[in-house]
Parts: C-alpha cells; structure tokens; sequence
C-alpha cells in the first residue's frame, strides 16, 4: 500500500518537474518565460563583463606596480635549492642505484647527463661571452641581441672528465660515476664563499672536484640587477667524481653550499642549500 | 487473519498491559511482519475510533443493569478477590505516561535530518575521496580525513548543543507538574476503606466530597448538591451540577457522569466506577494526543528545500566540472575526486551551528518574554503561523466568574473585570446600591481560606462555588471589611441553593443596634426571584413592581443574558419586628417565614471576563495578518459574547443570525458571503462535511467554534491545516491536548494548564497570557528573516571556496586555497558574524504585514541563492583570486606563468622550476608560496566577508537607515574575525600543518577595494529595490 502511495508521488514529482520546466500555461520555462530569461541573461552577462574589466584593470595595475626584473621580495628563495643529476627518485628522495658489470642499469644515468649536458654545448653557448674570473659581472646596459644582457660562458668542457665528452660513461661503467651537481638560479644571489663539498671524509682521493679548483667563479652567478635571466644563460655546474666508492653497500652522500648568506638545515626543504642522494654501486 | 487482526485491534484500543497478562498473546513467533503490518493499519483505525464521538452507554442504564454489568453491588461494593482480578486485567487507573522518546533518541534526532544530513553526507564523501587518493598514493595529504572528521565533530557538536537547549526547557515544564497520590474512599467487602486511587477498579463504589479530584469515571448513583468542575474537559468554567439522572444522550453532556481528573467543587456523591486508567474519557483524549501524528515544522521544511537547493547546486556545477575534467584528459579517479571535493566545497559546514545558536538565543528571548519553547524549531513556527486556533477559558479568559454588570435603579451599570477590579467605577452612592451591597455580602456562603491576611483581595483562596466567590471577592473590593459587615449581622437561619429552589436564602439581625427586626436575604435564578416580589426599590424607595418594572427588568435580564452572562436576582425583605421579635425561631425545613412579597433590589450578572491584555493581542494578530479562531467547549452565547469582547468577532462585523435578526428576515434568506463572523457549535459541526467545513473556514473571517469536543478540535486544526495555514492552537486542557500536538505549533498554558496539554505543546507561556504569543510572533518572524541573511551570508563566501577548485582544475593553476583555510572561514572567522546576524533589529514593521505564505514565501528563494552564489560570491572569488596572484607576481610568479602549472608545480621530483624572473625554485619552496597564496586567499575573504556581514544587516534598507551601531554584536563579529585571522596568520603561520603563512602587511589590504565594491553595490541593490517596488530589479534582487 505504502510503496502504491510513494509511487504515485513519484510520478506527480515528475509531472511537477515537467510542469516547472515547461509550464504551457504561462509559457515559462525553469520558471521564467523566455522575454525574462534574456533580460536576466543579458543583466547577467553585463555584470560579468564589468567584474571582468575589474579585475583586468587589477591585474594590468599589479603587472604594472612590479618591477619587472627582479621579484619584489624572494621570501622564499633566500638559500636557493640545490639540485643533481642524474637524478632519479625512490620513496624517499634520490636514489642512484645501479650494477657496474649490468650495462642496462646505467644506461639511463648517463643518458640523463648527456641530454642534461647538450645544453652546455659550445654550439647553445655560443652567443655567450667568456668572462673574467673571481668577479660578479655586473651589467647595467642591455648590449646583447632583441635588447637583452650577456651571459658568460659555460661548456662541458670544463667539466673536463665528467663532460661526456672524454668518457661517454661519465665513469659509471668503472664504478667511480659523475655527478653533476646544479645550484639554483635565484636573483640577486652573492655568495660569499664558493665551495661545494661531501661531508664524508675518506681519504682526500675519494672524490675530486671539477672544474678542479672551485664551484664556480663568482661571474658565473646569476648576477646582480640582472633581470629576468639572459635568453642563453646557463647555470654554472660542478661535476664530482666519486673515486672509491665502497661496492655493494649504500652510502648518503651530502653536497652543501657553504655561504654565509645560505642555509641548508631547514627542516622541511631537504633541497635547500643542499642536496642529499643515497649511491649503491653494485659489482 | 482477519480475526486475529481485530483482535490486536481491540487490544490495542483498550489496554496497554494487556500483552503481559493475555497468554494468547505471548506467542510473539507469531510472525513479526504480520504485526508491523497490521500496527500501521491498526494505529490508523485507533485514531478513527477516537475521532468519532465517544460511544458509552453506561449512563443510560439503570443501576441495576450497572451492577449485573460490572459485578459489583451499590451497597456491598466489589468483593476484594474480584477487584484483584479485575486489576489483574485492567491495569493500573493511572494514565499511561505521555509516551516521551528516549533521550538517546532524541538526542540521535538531533543529529539527522535537514542540515545534519548534509554534513554527513559531505563526511562520508570525504572518506571516500580519502581512500580514493590514498589507494593512489599514500603520502597524500590527510586534508580530506580532516574535513571528514570535523564534519562529524560539527555535528555531533550541534546535536549536542540544541539537545541541551531543548533538554533544559522540557525540565523547566517538568518542574510543573507536581505528582501528588491521591487517595479515595471506596466500599470494598461491605465497608469503606481509603486505598491508593490507582487501584480503583471498574465496578467499585466510590464516595466523593468537595474538594477532592474524580479518581475514576464515574456513574453518579447518588449526589448531595454535587458540582465538578469541568473546565479542562470541556471548557465550561461554570460549576456544573452531577446528579443520578440521565439527561442527555450523550455521556459528556450528562449530569449523571463524573469524569475523571475533574475536581468536585462542593456536596458529596457516590458513584461506580465505569472506566479507569487510560480508557477514561480524559485518558481516551490524551491517547488521541499521543497518536496524532505531528506536522514538520515549517522551518524543517525550510531547511530542506534549502538543503536540496544546496545539493542540487552542489552536485550539478560537480558533474560538469566531471566532464570538464574528464575531458582535459585528467584520469577518471582524479575526476571523481575532483568531483567529490566540488560537493564537499558547497557544503556550509559552519551553518548548522549558526542557525542551531540563534535559534536558541531566540528561544532563550522568548523564554525571558515568558514563552518557553520546548523544541528549537518551533521558534519560528510561532512567527510564521496565520491561524490561531485559541482556547477560551484560561487562554483568552482569566477563568474565574467576575461580577461584570449590575443592574439596579433601572439602570445597567459596568463593573471592572479586570485581573485586579480595581477601579470599580459605578455610582454607588443611590441607596438602592447599599441594599444591594447588604444582599451580596450577607447571602454569601463563601468564605476567604484561613491565614491569608496579607494577600490581596483578588489573590486570596475562597472556599465555595465560583458565583459566591466572584461576589465575595467584589464586595471585598468596595469594602475591606467583609467579615467584620457578616459578624455584625449574625446569621440567623439559611437555606443554601439547590437546583429545585432555584435560590438561596438566609435571615440577618441588622447592625443597627437600634433596628430589632430581622433582614431577610435572597438571591438565586432572576424569574425566580421576581416572581417572590412584590415591590422593587428604585433610589432606595420601595415601589409596587407594576408592568412597567417587570418590562424593564426582562429588558435588562435579556440584554445581559445575551451578553452571555450569568444573571442573578437580589431581593430583600425586612421582617415587621412584632411578627418576629428577636427571640423567634426560624425553621427552614417548615419556612415558618416569608417567602413572597419581597422587595427587588437587583441583579447582578458574572462572567468568566477576558484578560485584559487579550482584546490588544487580538487586534496585533490581525494588523499581522493572523486570522483568530475561538474554540471552545463552552456556549455558543458565552463564546460569541466574550469573542466579541476580545474583538475575535469585531465590533460592526455580523453573523448570520445578527443578519437575519436585524434585517427581520428567516436565517436561510440570508446572504453568506455577507457575514463577516460565524458561530458554529460542535452540534453543526458533526453535521458537516469536509468541504462545507473548509468553505466556512474560507468565507469568513471571524469563527467561533463552540460546544466541541476534542475530537472536533482536531478536525478544525485539520481543517485550517488543509487550507495551507500553519495552525498555532492554544490551550490547557487535557481536551486540548490532540489538537495541540496536531497544530503545526501548540501553545499550552504554564500555570493553568494540564500536563497533558503541556505534554503535547511545542511551546509553554509561562504567564498564561495570550498577548505572549504576540512577542513570540514577533521573535519568531524576525528569526524568519535573520536567518535569511544568515543564509546569504554563509552562501556567499562558499562560492569563493568553490570558485579557487574550479580554476584550478580548469586553469591548472597552484591551488588558490586549502581544505584547512576553508574551514577557518566556516568555522572560524564566520561563526561569530553570522550569529550575530541572528540579533539584527528588524527593518520594518514585520506585524503589519501577513503571514509568510507557506509555499510562496521560502527561506532561500531563488533571488538569494542567484544574487549571494552569481553576484556577492563571484565579486568575492575575483578579491580572492587579485589577492592570490598579487603575492605570487612579488615573489616571482606572475599569472600568466601560473596557468598550466600544475603539473610542474606538484611534482615531487620537480625541484628547479623555474618562474617568470627565470629562478628555481625547489618543491618545498613551492609549497611555502603555496601556503602564502592560502593565507592570501583566506584574508581577502575575511576582508570581503566583513563587508558582507555588514550588506547583510538589511536586505531592503539602507545600512545607514538601519544604523550601523545599533548592532554591537555584529562589531564583535568583525573583530572576531580579524582577531582569528592574525592570529592564524602571525601567531600559528609558524605551524606547517595548518598551512598558514605569516603574511607580509600590505596583502591584507588587497581586497579592501572589493570589499567597498560589494558594499557599494548592494547600497545600490537596495536603493533600487526602494525606489522601484515591484519593477524587474525588484523582482530579481530582492530577496
């Protein structure tokens, strides 16, 4: 019986429905005739175009107030965040494993670093000028090409054996792999000291630097008052050769930047100033 | 079966405990399903048997066939054996308690139903999301778990609250009703015997004096000047005679039954008892209340169509946003998830608490007001009601007799029925009214209770019957020294009133000491009296009562009987001291005095007179638009009469029969649609049909329904129910209690009134007073309208939580803002300001206008929901989206870099993404800006919200007209709102699990413009509203 009556108003829910979608009487439709419907559209359609122009007029205002070479604040960026190649991520955070006497499981590492490298190639630096060493280079004026700045010159070559370009393995084959190590763009970044280096303290052959003697030269900073980065900059790199790695076992390895004006212990970025990667070299 | 079944049926209808004693009944195996079954069809067919008037016989039987009846003997009563066994079968005389839920229940009640299942909807979405995403992933963010969890922790919150609000008014009620055992006299085994009055069977003899409460319903076998009060039975306020003669055919009507729960005014009777416990006529009506079934609420209907407008709204923009992203390739388990967070985004968690809170301030208003609401949603019942179906005695009357008019020297004079008669304003200075006074306070059996010296006349306890009483206490008015004028003149010899005689006498020494002959004292039944006289005393003059004194006396006896009054006659006599010198004795049993030729002094007429705040109620209910109905089991003419005096039936509006009467015409050839006002009694009311009855509710627009029974109050609530009315009844008898659980609200009476009717009420007036429901309308249509804007309110800023998800998924920008913020706005920085929205004074006049029409008037019409969701929300989203953009451009992302992004931007492995300035940036980092966008987000909507709360304040006014200062706690709501914010942003920014940033100071101002843009706008809205009523824009933005 009750299921009889529930139908019923089922059905006369219906028959409401239909009637409010198209009422014959009144000639409405979702309780509106037609006339009303574009008089409303149209109302609607106004407000939105003024709501539009307003916030148009906002955002130009904003892109306008900006300085449109340097952010206004870098409340975030003040130790910029380091990263590497190759690099490949487990659950937690980078993991490089691989077997030296298994050609396959490398492949992939260096081909990473040679498609990361042609960047560095002479022909993409090209347009880009050689710098003196051991100073900011500071540009005011935009001499470069379409009005913009410079940038110095950075090839993988002066990666020298971790280029590619001598040993296509970048030594993963031999068990003392490459890593290339990439420090962030961040503007109106002054390093105040230059090195990056592992905290593990095996013995001084364990791993070498290259360019052999520093990170970076001081030009090769994203430098001051620079603006929206030159069309052909690129970051400087430091390639670490790891030399003797003990086999079969898993070690942390740690790269910081040690600058007085660069953090590298906050807690929650674990790539800021620093990069941090587990290496298994299997034999 | 079929069999079977009318034997539950019957079962049903005369006991309760009948299934514990009857073997048959044991053998419950006997299929469940078949009892559900019949239990609806059989609580159906209990109501049936109930609405039709009462079928009993026994008080047309002689007693003879009584005893063979119920085995029992009038002068040897019951036997004790046999009363066991018929307590064995019968059960307890006691009422079964008022079936209350359990408070498990009610308090689970609370949390389902209307906004509730909402969020548990929302709860259960979450989780589902919550699994979905972790199936996928599990180091996602436990967001979706949160939002769960505070959901259920909201309404398990609520539930809680407004079943502690609720809980705190049923124990105030509680307090009422005091439980005092009651004890009878019985004769059991040949003698008499006080036991418990709950062991009283069918079939025993009861004795019963002046004073004591009926325990039973009883056949009166034998009465010495027995009177009851019916009044909470029927509504009579008069005492009313009981006596062992069969005078009416049906049992209410009467004289040879007593009911029970009725007091016994005076005399003494013996009576069988024919029915007890819950199958008495009281316990058959408060069953009917029981099983009336009770109307939602109009504001749970409210909320419900809010609630499927929500939904609707909710479910729709998620299934498009679906497809959407279904179609920019996005894997259907991140659609459905998408999906899932758009309906979430729509549900306003903070709304259950704000309407649950400013409910209750309300009820907490009211209760101050001396309304108390016993459940929440019936505060706006109150203010949306448009037929008030009221009680006459004790609602709209003081229920008391009243000396209202006296009539002497040929002249009618006014006495004052007010509650405290004191401006007695008649001329009493004629000798006339001194002979009067002399017969009112010497013929007078009624005396003030002992130890009441320093109570006021009016409040004092008076022992005897209503009509003595009122002239008791009006003379005790004119003179303080009623009790001193009797001891003066010595009561000699008296004859109380009994029904035969028609009149009561007694015989005085005078206190003039110099007078030696006797007064002889009269009063009774008007023709009576005059009949006894000879002369009448006109200016303190003894003339011959000739024909044109009898002519002005029946002219003054009509007109005051006809204003529904109780008229009595007064006369006197002084006996010639050598026919009764001071030694003389009088013997009553042989009248060895005089009994005719007397002089006519008077008389004196009573009613039980209205409050004197009701007739100003009245006229408020109908400048509101709220039509009054009087019903009453009293007489048609004592209801019309005071009808009129209250001003339910107005001055110049006519009934039928005034028509007929005064046009000289027969009643039929009178035009109905002419009549304003009808009297109809319960007599004519059982003659009509359904139809007919909703014709008379509908043409006419003053009733008065007299002599019904309950049953026809119930088909009068019905009746107005049917014509789409929310129906508030009033009343304080147990009579009254199914119509007051029918009502959409019952209003029962605090002091005056039953447990029963105070069972059934959603409302109490503690005062008893009528003009009470005048406040509580008044609260009641205000909440109406606040809860509008709190609605509004609320809507609004949802659209800009939803609107930054859209975007996002649209746009593929970094999420504009967190499940987390969000809540902070809901239950946050909006709680307070919403709440005090619920204490806006109202914008106009809210009682000259009608009553909210039921299906026209909503409380979320579509104005609001388009202009909060299509316009305030979407002015909202466009602050919150300037506010998000402008701190990501400061640090290096600027908007059209943010467009796709996210791909990039939630990439775990992703940790040199470059923005528009060509810095990298790391993931963590990205997350940081992340979180400053949220807090961005989130203070451009308080600041926004802040400017909504104060458009909110009125929605046709102008800020100004309304002031801005008259609302303090609005203020307080704006500064609870910054207060949370700063203290999210500085004080908690540090806490990476809320999500908040400390933000730099120049971003709380981003959204300050939009904000004076809202205001702007709606300044305008309103300004046009005013200025154009019933144009296109009236019709489209007022809401």
């Amino acid at each position: 019986m009750a299921a009889l009556q529930e139908k019923k108003t089922c059905s006369q829910r219906m028959e409401e429905f239909r009637h409010y979608c198209w009422n014959p009487d009144t000639g409405q439709m979702l309780g509106r005739t037609l006339s009303k419907w574009v008089w409303i559209s149209l109302y609607y359609v106004a407000f939105y175009v003024v709501m539009t122009g307003l916030f148009a007029l906002a955002i130009y205002t904003l892109m306008w107030t900006i300085d449109p070479y340097t952010p206004d604040y870098q409340d975030q960026l003040k130790s910029p965040g380091v990263t590497l190649r190759p690099d490949v991520y487990g659950e937690r955070g980078l993991e490089i494993f691989y077997n030296v006497s298994d050609n396959a499981s490398w492949k992939d590492l260096t081909q990473t670093l040679h498609k990361f490298l042609t960047a560095y190639s002479p022909a993409a630096q090209e347009e880009n000028i050689n710098c003196s060493s051991g100073q900011y280079f500071n540009q005011i004026e935009f001499h470069a090409p379409n009005h913009t700045k410079f940038s110095c010159k950075f090839t993988a070559e002066m990666l020298q054996n971790c280029s590619g370009l001598t040993d296509p393995n970048f030594g993963f084959g031999e068990g003392k792999p490459c890593f290339i190590i990439k420090m962030n763009r961040v503007s109106l970044l002054r390093l105040d000291s230059k090195y990056i280096f592992p905290p593990f303290r095996q013995s001084p052959q364990s791993h070498s630097f290259l360019p052999s003697s520093a990170l970076c030269s001081k030009h090769q900073i994203p430098p001051t008052n620079q603006d929206i980065t030159p069309p052909h900059y690129s970051n400087p790199l430091v390639a670490a050769k790891f030399l003797n790695i003990p086999k079969n076992k898993e070690v942390i390895i740690v790269c910081k930047i040690i600058a007085e004006n660069v953090s590298f212990d906050n807690p929650h970025d674990p790539y800021e100033g620093k990069v941090e990667f587990k290496l298994k070299i299997q034999k | 079966m079929d069999q079977e079944k009318s034997e539950i049926c019957n079962i049903k209808v005369n006991g309760t405990n009948f299934e514990k004693v009857d073997n048959e009944m044991a053998k419950k195996d006997d299929s469940k399903e078949k009892k559900k079954l019949s239990k609806r069809t059989l609580k159906k067919e209990h109501q049936k048997e109930l609405k039709k008037d009462l079928d009993l016989n026994d008080h047309k039987i002689s007693t003879k066939e009584l005893e063979e009846k119920y085995g029992t003997s009038i002068i040897q009563g019951l036997t004790s054996t046999r009363a066991a066994e018929v307590l064995a079968r019968d059960g307890l005389n006691v009422l079964t308690p008022f079936k209350d839920t359990p408070k498990i229940i009610k308090f689970f009640k609370q949390m389902v139903g209307g906004f509730s299942s909402l969020l548990w909807a929302g709860a259960i979405l979450c989780f589902i999301a919550y699994v979905i995403e972790f199936s996928k992933d599990n180091s996602v963010s436990m967001d979706n778990l949160y939002l769960g969890v505070v959901l259920i922790i909201v309404v398990i919150l609520t539930g809680m609250f407004a079943y502690y609000q609720e809980a705190k008014s049923t124990n105030i009620i509680a307090s009422f009703s005091k439980m005092i055992p009651r004890k009878a006299l019985v004769i059991r085994d040949g003698e008499k015997r006080e036991i418990p009055a709950e062991e009283l069977v069918v079939g025993d003899i009861v004795e019963i004096k002046g004073g004591d409460q009926i325990p039973a319903d009883i056949r009166i076998l034998d009465s010495q000047g027995c009177k009851v009060d019916n009044s909470s039975l029927t509504g009579e306020s008069e005492p009313q005679t009981r006596s062992c003669h069969f005078t009416h055919e049906n049992p209410l009507e009467t004289k040879n039954i007593g009911f029970y729960s009725t007091t016994c005014l005076e005399g003494t009777a013996t009576g069988i008892v024919i029915n007890t416990g819950d199958r008495t006529i009281i316990g058959r009506i408060a069953s009917l209340a029981s099983s009336v079934g009770q109307e939602k609420t109009p504001i749970a209907i409210e909320i419900e169509h809010f609630v499927h407008i929500v939904a609707g709204v909710a479910v729709s923009i998620g299934i498009v946003f679906f497809i959407i992203a279904i179609c920019m390739k996005y894997r259907v388990l991140d659609a459905v998830v998408f999906l899932i967070g758009i309906i979430l985004a729509n549900v306003p968690e903070g709304l259950v608490a704000a309407v649950t809170v400013s409910l209750s301030l309300t009820a907490k208003r009211m209760a101050k007001k001396n309304c108390l609401v016993k459940n929440l949603e019936a505060v706006e019942t109150l203010g949306s009601t448009s037929i008030i179906c009221s009680d006459k005695t004790g609602t709209l009357t003081q229920n008391r007799m009243t000396v209202a008019h006296l009539w002497f020297d040929n002249q009618i004079y006014r006495a004052d029925t007010s509650e405290d008669q004191k401006a007695q304003s008649f001329d009493q200075s004629s000798a006339t009214w001194a002979s009067l006074f002399n017969i009112v306070t010497l013929c007078n059996r009624a005396e003030f209770g002992a130890g009441q010296e320093n109570v006021s006349i009016m409040k004092k306890i008076v022992i005897g019957d209503a009509s003595e009483t009122a002239l008791l206490k009006f003379s005790g008015i004119i003179t303080d020294d009623v009790i001193g004028k009797r001891k003066r003149n010595p009561k000699v010899a008296e004859i109380p009133f009994n029904s035969v005689n028609k009149f009561q006498l007694s015989i005085h020494e005078t206190d003039d000491p110099n007078d030696k002959r006797f007064l002889l004292v009269m009063k009774g039944a008007p023709e009576r009296i005059l009949e006894k006289c000879s002369t009448i005393m006109i200016n303190g003059q003894e003339q011959p009562l000739d024909e044109s004194a009898r002519e002005a006396f029946q002219t003054a006896y009509m007109e005051l009987g006809g204003l529904g009054e109780r008229v009595l006659g007064f006369c006197h006599l002084y006996l010639p001291e050598d026919e009764f010198p001071d030694t003389y004795s009088f013997d009553i049993e042989t009248m060895n005095f005089p009994t005719s030729d007397l002089c006519f002094v008077g008389l004196i007429s009573l009613i039980d007179p209205p409050r004197s705040t009701v007739p100003d109620a009245v006229i408020k209910c109908r400048s509101a638009g709220i039509k009054v109905i009087m019903v009453t089991g009293d007489h048609p003419i004592t209801a019309k009469a005071i009808a009129r005096s209250v001003g339910i039936i107005s001055a110049n509006s006519e009934t039928v029969e005034d028509i007929a009467k005064r046009l000289k015409i027969p009643v039929e050839q009178v035009n109905k649609r002419e009549a304003k006002a009808a009297v109809v009694s319960g007599m004519e009311l059982k003659e009509m049909s359904p139809e007919q009855l909703d014709e008379l509710l509908k043409n006419h627009s003053e009733i008065v329904f007299a002599r019904t029974s309950p049953q026809q109050k119930l088909i009068i609530v019905e009746g107005c129910q049917r014509q789409d009315a929310i129906v508030a009844v009033t009343g304080d008898g147990v009579n009254d209690s199914p119509a007051l659980k029918k009502a959409n609200i019952g209003i029962a009476m605090g002091f005056a009134g039953s447990d029963a009717a105070k069972n059934a009420a959603d409302m109490v007036l503690l005062d008893d007073n009528f003009s009470s429901i005048v406040t509580g309308i008044e609260e009641g249509r205000l909440i109406f309208d606040n809860m509008k804007k709190i609605i509004a309110f609320t809507l609004t800023k949802n659209i800009a939580e939803l609107c930054p998800f859209l975007i996002f998924i649209i746009a593929g920008v970094p999420l504009p803002i967190g499940t987390i913020a969000i809540l902070f706005i809901d239950l946050g920085t909006d709680v307070i300001p919403s709440i005090a929205l619920a204490y806006e004074k109202a914008e106009s006049d809210i009682m000259n206008r009608k009553p909210r029409h039921k299906k026209k008037d909503r409380l979320v019409n579509h104005q609001l929901a388009l202009y909060s969701y299509l316009q305030i929300g979407i002015l909202q989203s466009v602050g919150g989206f300037f506010a998000y953009f402008t701190v990501y451009a400061v640090q290096g992302f600027r908007p059209e870099r943010l467009l796709y992004l996210r791909p990039f931007w939630e990439d775990n492995t992703f940790n040199d993404l470059e923005d528009s300035y060509g810095q990298e940036w790391t993931k963590y980092q990205r997350k940081y800006l992340e979180w400053t966008g949220y807090t961005a987000y989130f203070v451009a909507v308080m600041v926004q919200q802040i400017a909504d709360v104060i458009i909110r304040k009125t929605r046709i006014n102008s800020i100004f007209q309304q002031g801005l200062f008259r609302n303090k706690y609005i203020w307080v709501g704006i500064a609870s709102q910054i207060i949370i914010a700063v203290i999210l942003s500085c004080g908690l920014g540090s806490i990476t699990a809320l999500n908040f940033t400390t933000l730099r100071i120049q971003y709380w101002f981003v959204a300050v413009p939009y904000a004076i843009i809202i205001w702007l706008y709606d300044e305008f809205r309103k300004l046009l509203v005013r200025q154009y009523p019933g144009s296109w824009w009236d019709n489209n933005m007022y809401y």
